[in-house]
């Protein structure tokens, strides 16, 4: 069972606001789906290597290389606020 | 020309004989979205200015006796969570309400230089998460069979669109089944081709380890010509790879095809079973069977095939999306793509910013997988969950590896249900997460080992559509394509 602190961390890791009435629905959701993976614990995985991506392709690199540009391309536009070609951001302290 | 007899073919046919123009059929696509898509809602936003100019480029290439391609003038409609330049891509969130975007993705690209056309961009669970479109924080959209049933999802919005004529094809994207099972509970066809066959890039990601571009049509053949159109190797996709020639992959010979072997999974048909807390409706049953044994009349070769780990993969599934997800969606910060207007957080600092916008910006469905997705990562539990499924899903690979391995008489292809049921009424499900996971089980495991898997309906008589699931080798769409299409051009058994 998740506790009410257990969730109120876990919202804070993921940075989300919730509501009072959130809490009891999600505390209840998460603990039946944590209690169905449970189901995992029986899968025998001694010296299996983990499958870390969804292909085993390896290494692709490109090579690095140096150059100068001021184009922005349409990045500040896509911007919620801009001010003379900067970004706007609320106040942060 | 009716616009639900409207294959790509008879399109391009139309087009070349000049039985119309790309800018009628696109304008008559438009009055019958107008009407239509009241009842239905698939789209979430229009595309007519830049739709009419795509249509008239077409044209006037056809007029000027220029060579086009087959996917010239053909209106398509693309999920919302694919970036096309200057306009709307929400993904079906609040906190993407005003993001327009600055760039085309790299299957928009690719086919926007076929000059095909974008009527518009289609409705959708949240950042892709749900199984029924019920998770949209903007409409509801409807199945076309019977509008008190959902679309599936997440992709509902493309498969309704091409289910009932408000396209000729769709786009839309796959990280669990999310153009698979919308594509069977709406009766048209749905591919999920192999991770790396189509670049990811410009697509909104959900969880980049499973997520692929798929494709929705009327019949196989087009979603083979849209998925040859836009797969292949991409420099902004360091995971694509290319797919092989074109010409191959479009090329079909029922000969070659009877000699594929047929696998039957017997796990996906114990799915009775209640220790995974589900089961699979009778109709879906019985309506494959008549798919098997209609092969086997024609003279298909089927073996009885075991996937031990089948069980699994629902709960490895969503400890890895969950996780992938929760890295993913941290970016949506409510400073950068769009901001959610409220003159408190003006004054506040940087991390009630966050708080507020998240948490008024995402709904229900992605707050309970971001918590999960913390959940499964964090210290202590690590091991247990995350690094857990990791190796489980390695095992669910190696399950395929060794049914598929043709030293030790594997087979070529796995013929399975879609979904355990089919599309359930609008509401059922929306307050049971793992019931609703559950419609799932079946497409899941493609996903976890990046096989290619279509869609496919069944021809029945009457009732809500079923599907049947073909999953082919790693990038072998043309063995699936091959047999699809064999099902969909010999075999009737209404």
């Amino acid at each position: 069972m998740l506790t009410k602190e257990d969730l109120e961390h876990l919202a804070e890791l993921a940075r989300i606001e919730l509501k009072e009435k959130e809490e009891k629905k999600l505390q209840k959701d998460l603990s039946s789906i944590l209690d169905y993976f449970q189901e995992l614990q029986k899968v025998n995985t001694e010296n299996i290597k983990p499958m870390t991506g969804g292909t085993d392709l390896v290494s692709v690199v490109r090579e690095d290389f140096l150059g100068k540009t001021d184009d922005t391309g349409k990045g500040p536009e896509a911007f919620p606020e801009q001010e003379r070609g900067f970004l706007r951001v609320p106040p942060i302290f | 020309m009716h616009l639900h007899d409207l294959t790509i073919k008879k399109f391009h046919q139309g087009l070349l004989n000049k039985e119309f123009s790309a800018l009628e059929i696109t304008q008559d696509f438009f009055n019958w979205i107008e009407k239509k898509d009241q009842e239905i809602g698939a789209y979430l936003s229009l595309n007519k200015d830049l739709a009419v100019r795509q249509a008239e480029e077409a044209d006037l290439k056809i007029a000027k006796n220029e060579p086009v391609s087959l996917l010239a003038g053909v209106p398509l409609a693309v999920k919302d969570n694919l970036l096309i330049d200057g306009l709307p891509a929400t993904a079906a969130s609040k906190i993407l309400k005003d993001y327009t975007a600055s760039y085309d993705a790299t299957v928009i690209k690719k086919l926007k230089s076929s000059g095909a056309v974008f009527l518009g961009k289609t409705n959708m669970d949240e950042f892709a998460m749900g199984s029924s479109t019920e998770n949209s924080a903007f409409q509801q959209t409807k199945n076309p069979h019977d509008l008190t049933r959902v679309p599936g999802g997440s992709s509902g919005g493309s498969a309704a669109a091409v289910a009932a004529h408000l396209a000729v094809a769709a786009l839309g994207s796959d990280t669990g089944g999310s153009v698979r099972q919308p594509a069977a509970f709406c009766g048209v066809a749905g591919l999920k081709p192999t991770y790396g066959a189509v670049s990811r890039f410009g697509l909104i990601a959900m969880a980049s380890s499973l997520d692929q571009i798929g494709v929705f049509a009327k019949n196989i053949e087009d979603a083979a010509l849209v998925f040859s159109e836009i797969g292949g190797r991409d420099e902004f996709d360091s995971t694509s790879v290319d797919i092989g020639l074109k010409e191959e992959i479009l090329d079909f010979n029922s000969e070659k095809t009877k000699k594929l072997t047929i696998g039957l999974p017997k796990e996906y048909f114990e799915f009775f079973d209640s220790s995974c807390g589900g089961s699979i409706d009778k109709s879906v049953i019985s309506a494959i069977e008549k798919v098997v044994s209609s092969f086997k009349s024609f003279g298909f070769e089927f073996k009885e095939i075991s996937l031990p780990h089948t069980k699994y993969a629902l709960s490895c599934y969503y400890i890895i999306m969950t996780a992938e997800v929760s890295a993913n969606l941290a970016r949506f910060d409510g400073i950068r793509y769009s901001r959610i207007k409220n003159s408190e957080s003006e004054m506040r600092n940087l991390k009630d910013i966050y708080f507020e916008q998240r948490g008024n910006g995402f709904g229900d469905e992605v707050k309970r997988r971001l918590i999960l997705g913390n959940f499964v990562l964090s210290s202590g539990y690590y091991d247990a969950y995350y690094h857990k499924a990791q190796k489980v899903r390695r095992l669910i690979k190696n399950d395929f590896d060794n049914v598929f391995n043709p030293s030790s008489g594997g087979v070529d292809i796995i013929l399975t249900p879609v979904s355990p049921t089919p599309a359930f009424k609008i509401g059922e499900k929306i307050n049971d997460p793992l019931s609703m996971y559950l419609s799932d089980i079946f497409t899941i495991p493609a996903n976890l080992a990046g096989l290619p898997a279509i869609s496919i309906p069944i021809k029945t008589a009457g009732g809500m559509p079923i599907g049947f699931q073909l999953i082919g080798k790693p990038f072998r769409e043309i063995d699936i394509f091959a047999v699809g299409q064999y099902y969909e051009k010999n075999i009737s058994h209404v």
